[in-house]
């Protein structure tokens, strides 16, 4: 058992106080409790962690219940998630079916979240802290992807940011890895997501963008 | 449908975290204008909207900074100088908004971020999380603003993507290419392609920007349908939630 202490602006770009907003309506929190994997882990999302708090966007419940909006209403129409439809469309189902098990904790400090297997995904602070709202929708579904059956198969290029030669990279764009998932998520969103902003799709778009450059064993050769 | 049980308490150990809540991640320790700081704020704060109108509201806010364009610059600079390096949500917020004012003035302060040295990774241990990412997402923002300077016609600006094009981070390097390619005039782009020919980069021009709807795709599901699959419960509607 860990205690961390985090430092929150009440005020940014995260997009947090205006998802808040939205999301502080029972039928909302009932569904992503119920449906990306938070039920029967009450007592992780306890203690500090928002659970008798879930309108607070300071806290991080809320936070990931605003990435599970991004997830759920970024489509334009949103009810399609067929799989023949745009990742935009079908990546909260792909999380659905695949994240059972979503828990919280501190973390030390090495990783935004960690798939540990058979539905279970780990997330730590910096998942709410540091990404902002669609960038934790992203981390669900590069999450979701590792539950899916897709490890990293490759070592960073040389020069990734990720750092040249550890491993952890997709081998490519067809291998169709956790890293294709997340950057092809934000590419979609920054082409045609919905109820959000041009800032935050540009932002999307720089992240997908350094995904490509760098997160890849061989480069796809296009960028966003 | 999960075996667990719904909330159960249990013998483990999770654990705790305390927050702090401050109104806002600024100091504008160097401005008194109240008025202007508020719009610098409002405009930082409408970049995270959501909703039907978070486009309209966000486009108000810019543009009514807009009218003070010139003040706010400095403002803007100066703030971006006094965060703390690890608040890079915040740090990129400032730069996003110096690209949105297309002010000719900002292309220098523009160029110092980009040129600005990478400090070292402090997630070493991490695959997915990366502090030097971070910084190159702020610098590439960066380079986007430059973009739309050149776009204007700003001569500093085609030099300084000249000058990017052979920034040691590939990221740095390849937004720069692609941007004067998109708004250089023909001699920026013959001087371009002599300098990566020289650099044996030339496969910088062959990365092209792409709709989104002509690369390959994600087949979602393949492989990939969990075991247990949950039963398909439709989110609730918007309708009556955002007029």
């Amino acid at each position: 058992m860990a205690t961390c202490t985090y430092t929150v602006p009440d005020k940014n770009a995260s997009g947090d106080n205006f998802y808040g907003a939205v999301i502080c309506n029972q039928a909302y929190v009932d569904y992503f409790w119920n449906t990306y994997g938070f039920s029967g882990n009450k007592a992780y999302w306890d203690d500090g962690w928002g659970w008798d708090d879930s309108c607070n966007t300071s806290k991080p419940l809320a936070r990931a219940f605003n990435g599970c909006y991004a997830l759920t209403y970024s489509a334009p129409d949103y009810l399609n998630d067929s799989y023949s439809s745009a990742i935009l469309n079908w990546g909260r189902r792909y999380v659905r079916e695949n994240i059972d098990d979503l828990r919280c904790f501190c973390g030390d400090g090495t990783a935004i979240a960690r798939s540990k297997g058979g539905g279970l995904v780990e997330v730590y602070l910096g998942f709410f802290y540091t990404k902002d709202v669609p960038g934790r929708a992203e981390t669900l579904i590069h999450e979701a992807r590792h539950q899916g059956g897709k490890p990293h198969d490759a070592k960073f290029p040389t020069g990734s940011t990720f750092g040249g030669g550890k491993s952890g990279a997709d081998s490519s764009w067809g291998y169709e890895g956790a890293w294709m998932y997340g950057a092809l998520y934000l590419w979609w969103y920054y082409a045609a997501g919905a109820r959000t902003t041009s800032a935050l799709r540009n932002r999307a778009r720089q992240r997908g963008n350094v995904v490509i450059d760098n997160a890849f064993a061989t480069h796809p050769g296009f960028s966003i | 449908m999960s075996g667990r049980s719904p909330d159960t308490p249990f013998l483990g150990g999770p654990d705790t975290l305390e927050t702090t809540v401050v109104e806002h991640p600024f100091s504008f320790r160097d401005s008194q204008d109240k008025e202007l700081n508020a719009q610098i704020l409002e405009a930082v704060n409408r970049m995270g909207g959501a909703g039907e109108d978070a486009e309209d509201n966000y486009r108000r806010a810019v543009d009514e900074l807009g009218k003070r364009a010139g003040e706010a610059l400095g403002v803007i600079v100066a703030e971006y100088e006094a965060l703390p390096e690890d608040r890079y949500l915040d740090r990129w917020s400032l730069v996003q908004l110096l690209s949105e004012l297309r002010q000719p003035e900002a292309a220098a302060a523009l160029n110092r971020i980009i040129a600005s040295r990478i400090p070292a990774e402090k997630a070493r241990g991490s695959h997915d999380d990366s502090t030097v990412t971070e910084e190159v997402i702020i610098r590439t923002t960066a380079v986007e603003g430059v973009v739309r300077l050149s776009a204007d016609g700003v001569e500093e600006a085609r030099k300084i993507l000249l000058r990017h094009a052979r920034n040691r981070t590939f990221s740095i390097r390849r937004a720069s290419v692609q941007g004067l390619l998109e708004t250089g005039d023909d001699a920026d782009k013959r001087e371009l392609r002599a300098l990566l020919k020289e650099r044996g980069e030339q496969g910088l021009l062959r990365i092209k920007r792409m709709d989104v709807s002509q690369v390959p795709q994600a087949i979602g599901g393949r492989f990939v349908v969990h075991p247990d699959v949950k039963r398909e419960v439709p989110p609730p509607d918007l309708s009556g939630e955002e007029g």
